[in-house]
């Protein structure tokens, strides 16, 4: 998997790239809209990542052209523009999907992830998800550890299935709040964690091996380790 | 004021008031003098002719003997009495008439009684056509002005003419227009010094005006125009220019007041960020830094979020809020939030109980009503101490949806009691920034509701919010179920 990324910040360019290279995909870092359209039309990519605030050309124009060049990789905007507007601008001219900053690396990971799968053939969609010895129907609606039933009100289960649906991947309250919940805020308290720990509670009871794990700064993930 | 007087205001509009005034007023008069001019000439062409029909009635019916030259002439003498003798300035005499009748004999005899030789007369006459009884000018040598003069036929006998130059009403005439343009040009002037001098008194007031304002900088906010007694224009700009300065102030004050609080909010979790990373730095403890960086990412995020609401609660109290209005299911969305808030409330044992009215629909954008009532929520969770009892009730009254949530804490702390709503204001002991119930307040006034708090003296506080409900149906936003199917 080839990814272009075009970002002009410095700073911010290593360090996506890097974190993008140890995921395992290769980069081409550009810091401006004429290299990135030139690489473009050199290289296949499979996605672009685009920050909108380039110095020589508005990242919405750069996607405007590489799109009229026939190119119809699907792109990620980044943006320090917060607005709604913005936000819905740069999708209807072309952006696959938004990422404002400041941002979890999670996050823009899992973004990219989904883009390429969105991209690729559509997978199948599986009806039970098996982390270790945790079971979860997604058909019934019904989750088990080992041979004993999870007593799971509907919320928690909707979170273990994302949680299962991300195994061995970090994933942010933020986007825990945007995939169970439907909503797109930070809240101030602990919300979310709450909801966490009771589902912890339930799934790595006493004696079993601990499959629900807190990441602090970044988030939660399920694994088996 | 500018040295070139020329370049006023005062000077342009002196100048085109009085030019207005000054034409207005001379073509005015030349009317009246013409329509005078029009009766002097109009009287004096009556009189001509109806004399003139008089005197050539009896010239013709006088019998032609010898007295008939005499008799004749005495007549025409006392006719022409009857006009006045007018006097110039140096005693001349101004108004003549002369009377000519061609004898019928057959020696063409002319009767002729005026002022000088007959000649002259009956040439000027004989160059002239007339029309019987309607008086023409001729033009007599040696005589100025043209005389008026009239034919008159009695009974088809021969043409008698009677003369008149009026000098007189002519002397009047001009005498009139003489004088009114002396007194024409004295008002002129004057007119013109009145208007300048008085358009340049008010003028230099509002030159003041703009030698104050010019003097405003951002500075020195504290300055005010001197707001003269009266109400005329001047006075209300003045006014006008002292509540805008005062408006600015106030902008200027919130602006530096908010500037500062978002620095001192800022300054304590960047020391704190840059205290854990630098301890992590130093620290050898195997895996503990990760904790360490863990926490430094936390506090980056509380900073994030701070920078984030602090400019939404800007842009929403700007009234620049994007908003995507759409019909929103008031009860379902508070529902939803509630699943979300209340494992967290029953952390805190709290008792929540709520009584909302369904199918209450608001027109608004379905992110900030989340965002909005998430504040709410959370202000119960972060201030009330352990086991409370909070009341959630939405019912709709009036047009307008009413939520209330009450709760049975301390109440609102003494420091935001008054300006509850204003940025950065909080309580001594709050962990927030201040700014949740601002936003709440923008957000509620951008869809044309409002929010009020009541504090029960220690026994609990009382938050209701009021959004008008929606009037015709919109596309319902599809309030997504939380559980997944």
């Amino acid at each position: 998997m080839r990814l272009l990324l075009v970002e002009d910040d410095l700073s911010i360019q290593r360090f996506v790239e890097r974190a993008l290279v140890e995921a395992g995909y290769r980069v081409d870092a550009t810091a401006d809209a004429k290299s990135a359209e030139a690489l473009a039309l050199e290289r296949v990519h499979d996605a672009f990542i685009v920050d909108l605030g380039l110095p020589d050309m508005d990242g919405l124009d750069l996607i405007a052209r590489c799109r009229a060049q026939g190119n119809a990789a699907p792109v990620l905007i980044l943006s320090a523009r917060r607005s709604v507007d913005e936000r819905v601008k740069g999708l209807e001219q072309g952006g696959d999907d938004y990422l404002t900053k400041p941002f979890a690396l999670a996050e823009l990971l899992a973004r990219i992830r989904n883009l390429l799968r969105r991209s690729s053939a559509s997978q199948k969609e599986p009806s039970r998800l098996e982390v270790a010895d945790l079971q979860v129907d997604l058909i019934g609606r019904e989750a088990k550890r080992g041979d004993r039933v999870l007593q799971l009100t509907p919320q928690e289960f909707s979170l273990l299935e994302y949680l299962c649906r991300n195994v061995g991947r970090v994933v942010t309250r933020t986007m825990i709040l945007d995939h169970v919940w439907h909503m797109h805020f930070d809240p101030a308290t602990n919300v979310v964690d709450v909801h966490i720990y009771r589902l912890r509670s339930k799934v790595d009871c006493d004696g079993c091996k601990p499959l629900i794990h807190t990441i602090r700064g970044v988030g939660y993930l399920l694994k088996y380790a | 004021m500018p040295d070139n007087s020329r370049t006023t205001a005062a000077w342009r509009i002196a100048l085109w008031t009085t030019l207005a005034f000054s034409v207005g007023t001379f073509v005015a008069f030349f009317i009246v003098y013409l329509l005078m001019a029009r009766e002097f000439r109009a009287r004096s062409d009556a009189w001509l002719t109806g004399e003139a029909q008089v005197l050539a009635q009896i010239a013709q019916h006088t019998p032609r003997d010898g007295l008939y030259d005499q008799i004749v002439k005495e007549v025409a003498e006392l006719a022409m009495q009857e006009v006045p003798d007018e006097r110039g300035s140096q005693g001349q005499r101004l108004n003549y008439v002369f009377f000519l009748r061609v004898n019928p004999s057959a020696n063409g005899d002319i009767l002729f009684v005026g002022p000088g030789s007959r000649d002259a007369f009956w040439r000027a006459i004989q160059q002239a056509h007339f029309v019987v009884g309607i008086p023409q000018s001729i033009r007599v040598e040696g005589w100025q002005p043209d005389f008026r003069v009239v034919v008159q036929v009695h009974e088809g006998g021969s043409p008698t003419y009677l003369g008149l130059s009026e000098r007189g009403a002519r002397h009047v005439l001009h005498t009139l227009m003489e004088r009114f343009l002396w007194g024409w040009t004295g008002t002129v002037f004057l007119g013109f010094l009145i208007s300048y001098l008085s358009t340049r008194r008010t003028l230099r007031r509002v030159e003041r005006i703009t030698e104050t304002v010019a003097r405003i900088g951002s500075e020195e906010l504290d300055e005010r125009l001197p707001e003269p007694a009266g109400s005329d224009e001047i006075s209300r700009l003045a006014k006008t220019f002292n509540h805008m300065l005062e408006r600015i102030q106030a902008s200027v004050k919130q602006l530096r007041s908010v500037t500062d609080a978002v620095a001192h909010d800022l300054k304590s979790p960047v020391t704190s960020i840059r205290g854990t990373l630098e301890s992590a730095l130093s620290a050898d403890n195997g895996d503990g830094w990760r904790d360490s960086v863990g926490q430094a990412i936390e506090g980056l995020d509380r900073v994030s979020s701070l920078l984030n609401t602090t400019l939404d609660v800007a842009e929403a109290k700007a009234g620049a809020l994007p908003m995507k209005r759409v019909a929103v299911d008031l009860p379902a969305v508070l529902t939803q939030l509630l699943q979300l808030y209340m494992p967290a409330m029953a952390d805190k044992h709290h008792e929540v109980r709520t009584h909302l009215e369904s199918g209450i629909v608001v027109e608004a954008d379905l992110g900030l009503i989340n965002r909005t009532l998430s504040n709410l929520l959370e202000n119960e969770l972060v201030h009330l101490p352990p086991g409370c009892r909070i009341e959630i009730r939405l019912r709709a009254r009036q047009g307008y949806t009413e939520l209330v949530i009450e709760d049975n804490g301390p109440g609102f702390p003494p420091e935001i009691v008054g300006r509850p709503f204003e940025r950065f204001v909080k309580g001594k002991h709050s962990p927030g920034h201040g700014l949740g119930l601002a936003f709440v307040e923008a957000v509620a006034q951008a869809h044309g509701g409002s929010v009020k708090i009541s504090d029960r003296n220690g026994r609990g506080a009382t938050v209701s919010l009021l959004l008008p409900v929606a009037e015709k149906v919109l596309p319902t936003s599809s309030v997504k179920s939380p559980i997944h199917s």
